[in-house]
């Protein structure tokens, strides 16, 4: 099932703002739920390849916040006076943290929807003449971050095979031959675009995309969660204030279920087909 | 009229002090295939970016002279303009790619010429039959082989409708199958199509027969010649060519096919026996005198466990046992029941194997066999699942991708701390910055730098991109360094340069070691790890110089 890029465009949009805009923890957890029933019917059985980042994103803010903080009036234990770390630990902090971690969480499960639907190819394609070679860049740095990690790889293990140190302090070492190794895959990247007449004349596009009703209701959908979210802000979500969240209001829960339309759209179609083949 | 033309070509690369070119003049008939031949490092390179105009437009530097391409001088027209006439595929599959997948990358070119829907569609239809990867359509670019890559890039090239297709050591990367398909594939457009096609190629025992020009650069001085006169006159050329030259065949073969007239002249080899499991006595060739290997004992009388060209039906594995003569060379390192699995997959199963001081082992196998991750396992980058790895002596590992291991700015730097016998041979290139070496000369630096003082060499595809000179330098050193106690484990796609220089030859397959045993034993009885001279001759007999004339 394909969709139009420009329509995942702005459900991305909607759903990150969403994400961010309003922290209520039982918004976030629907959400969450969302964007899960929107990756399995576009995701075709992959994997979510970023899934520990994600994580990692989401436990980072928690132990930086109750580490960090001492505000707070649900103290978990003390700490004696060591610098940074010492005082109370409160679990507001933590919550604090987890609502933050959550926010980022979403957003990398946002990207990993919109990674596994919209090719750069298309992103390329929609984008107007003047942005074409910018847009084209942009999808070459995007094909670059893979393979970045994969040289960083290959580097921390060089420097284990001469006998240097390749632990996380040694990374200012490894920038520089990352930051070469790089720059030679531009060069190349470069030479093959240029080889095969990037950028000559006018293009034209090997795989149109037609806009479909559910393309429209997608972004339609996106639009009014966006607006929404912005002409009626929620009650900020403030677990120093009250641990306890409050009830979402009707706008916001409205927004979030909207950005369910992918899921519906999919779900019409699969049963218009099962239909159709009856 | 020639299609190309190159006119008193000289390049300087900027800051560089000899020039790339000197004074190179040729000219390229419609439908002719050109050999572009040389040692690393002697332009082969700069003068295929010459030809689409990459070279001076993208590099910079001092160009003289002028190249005329399809009427067009390179010089008044950039590469993205030359892109319509000039197909390219480069060297490293992976720099070539721009979209995720397969038929976008196909359309790629023809999206930027501007052509019309229908147009693009029944030329992707026709490349994807021209160069059979239909199977490969819908795949995404990463999920690829490398081989594959290669032929996507090859149609990719072709969809343009170029009026010649250059293509710089298209197989560099690639095993043995690999290039096989890649150079089928260009032999079969060079056959039905009659593409102009210009081709650096280190393999040249696959592309010989079909070339009618062979072009040999040296320091960047070209020298255009007939296929049989340039092969004659020495680099890199055919098994069969260097069998011709000994026996005196006239006119010399350039393949198998030709050659095999010849060979019915020969002695016939007696047929290698095969050794089967409860003989007692394996009946294999030792090392001729004089050609510098070392000597290993052979399977006794009477041991039970013998090694086996390869598995017979019923057989299981070969043996993987070791050269176990009482008084043999000590052991450097000994495996047993090593097992390893990554992201579920079992790369490694139940490996025992044992290295001894002054063997030069070849691992061999297809792509995702298990031999970088043995290779890493003995080397201590991977800690074992399962078994046990004993190491008597310092391992060094040194990865497929020599780049990885440079990073100062000078080879003098890299080689800090070595001691001078290691640093001799890079006198000359103290002062080079490492990147700018060519692949060959990086790949004996980061050897140098990695592996001049451990006892257990680990190399991993050592001879990718470098030419028979350089080959025949790293199998002197290796040779050389088993010789001074060292233990050389090599993974190797390289089946030529394999029997000469090991002494002992596994094959792996799924993770496991089907057949050990020496060269001959193991190399004669297969269809894709055999050499040249192997399938000629047979009888267990695998390099030009081994054959009775």
């Amino acid at each position: 099932m394909i969709r139009h890029p420009l329509a995942w465009c702005a459900w991305a949009t909607a759903a990150l703002a969403a994400a961010f805009i309003d922290r209520n923890p039982f918004l976030q957890a629907l959400l969450l739920l969302i964007i899960i029933n929107v990756f399995i019917p576009y995701g075709a059985g992959r994997r979510i390849r970023i899934w520990k980042i994600g994580l990692a994103l989401a436990v980072v803010p928690i132990i930086f916040s109750v580490a960090l903080s001492r505000f707070g009036t649900h103290v978990l234990f003390t700490l004696p006076d060591i610098p940074i770390i010492g005082g109370r630990w409160t679990v507001d902090a933590a919550v604090f943290g987890a609502s933050t971690g959550a926010a980022l969480l979403l957003t990398v499960a946002v990207l990993a929807v919109l990674q596994t639907t919209v090719r750069s190819a298309d992103l390329v394609a929609i984008l107007p003449q003047p942005f074409y070679r910018a847009g084209t860049t942009v999808a070459l740095a995007l094909a670059f971050a893979p393979k970045t990690v994969a040289s960083l790889h290959s580097i921390r293990e060089a420097r284990q095979l001469r006998g240097q140190r390749a632990g996380w302090r040694s990374a200012p070492q490894l920038l520089l031959p990352l930051l070469l190794t790089t720059l030679e895959r531009a060069l190349q990247y470069g030479e093959s675009l240029d080889a095969r007449g990037f950028g000559s004349r006018r293009r034209s596009r090997y795989r149109p995309l037609p806009w479909s009703i559910a393309d429209l209701l997608i972004v339609v959908g996106s639009l009014a969660a966006v607006a929404a979210i912005v002409l009626m802000p929620p009650q900020p979500y403030n677990p120093y204030l009250d641990l306890v969240p409050g009830v979402p209001t009707v706008p916001s829960l409205l927004a979030v279920l909207l950005l369910a339309t992918p899921a519906v759209t999919a779900g019409l179609s699969r049963m218009d087909h099962a239909a159709h083949h009856a | 009229m020639p299609l190309i033309t190159l006119e008193g070509v000289g390049y300087r690369y900027p800051e560089a002090e000899p020039p790339a070119l000197v004074d190179v003049s040729a000219a390229i008939e419609p439908g002719q295939v050109i050999l572009l031949r040389g040692p690393s490092g002697s332009g082969k390179s700069t003068l295929l970016r010459c030809l689409n105009g990459l070279v001076p437009h993208s590099t910079g530097g001092e160009f003289r002279g002028r190249v005329i391409v399809c009427g067009l001088d390179t010089r008044a027209h950039a590469p993205r303009e030359l892109g319509a006439h000039i197909g390219f595929v480069f060297q490293h599959p992976d720099a070539q790619f721009v979209l995720e997948d397969v038929e976008a990358e196909l359309a790629f070119g023809m999206e930027n010429l501007g052509l019309p829907l229908p147009l693009m569609r029944k030329r992707v239809e026709e490349v994807i039959d021209q160069v059979g990867i239909n199977h490969l359509r819908r795949r995404r670019i990463d999920t690829l082989s490398g081989g594959e890559r290669q032929r996507v890039a090859i149609a990719a090239a072709l969809a343009v409708h170029p009026q010649a297709l250059v293509l710089d050591e298209p197989t560099s990367q690639l095993d043995p199958q690999a290039a096989e398909d890649v150079l089928q594939v260009v032999m079969r457009l060079v056959a039905e199509l009659g593409m102009t096609t210009v081709i650096a190629e280190h393999r040249v025992e696959r592309i010989a027969p079909l070339v009618d020009r062979i072009w040999t650069l040296d320091s960047g001085v070209l020298k255009d010649q007939p296929p049989r006169a340039a092969l004659a006159e020495g680099g890199a050329r055919p098994p069969v060519v260097d069998l011709a030259l000994r026996a005196g065949w006239s006119p010399i073969p350039l393949g198998l096919r030709d050659a095999r007239v010849y060979a019915q002249r020969l002695p016939k080899p007696p047929p290698y026996p095969p050794p089967r499991a409860g003989e007692g006595k394996a009946h294999y060739p030792l090392p001729r005198a004089g050609e510098g290997k070392a000597h290993y004992p052979l399977p006794r009388a009477g041991e039970e466990k013998a090694h086996y060209p390869l598995p017979r039906a019923g057989e299981g594995k070969a043996q993987e046992g070791d050269f176990r003569e009482a008084g043999a060379a000590p052991v450097l390192c000994r495996v047993e029941n090593l097992e390893y699995r990554y992201n579920g997959v079992q790369a490694v199963r139940r490996v025992s194997l044992s290295v001894r001081r002054g063997q030069v082992t070849a691992l061999m196998g297809r792509n995702g066999s298990g031999k970088t991750t043995l290779l890493k396992l003995i080397a201590g980058l991977l800690r074992p699942q399962c078994g046990t790895i004993q190491a008597y002596a310092r391992a060094a590992y040194v990865p497929q991708d020599a780049d990885a291991l440079l990073f100062a700015s000078t080879v003098e730097e890299e080689l800090r701390g070595q001691p001078p016998e290691v640093m001799a041979p890079f006198h000359a290139w103290l002062r080079r910055y490492p990147r700018d070496l060519s692949s060959g000369e990086r790949q004996q630096l980061a050897i140098a730098v990695v592996a001049a003082q451990a006892d257990l060499l680990l190399l991993d595809e050592p001879t990718r991109g470098l030419d028979p000179q350089v080959k025949q330098a790293l199998s002197a050193f290796l040779r050389l360094r088993a010789a001074g106690r060292a233990a050389v484990v090599i993974a190797t796609h390289d089946v030529e340069w394999a029997a000469r220089t090991a002494d002992r030859v596994l094959l792996m397959a799924e993770g496991k070691i089907y057949a050990d045993g020496l060269p001959a034993a193991v190399l004669s009885d297969s269809l894709v790890f055999a050499t040249q001279i192997s399938k000629l001759v047979g009888g267990g007999l695998l390099l030009p110089d081994e054959v009775p004339v």
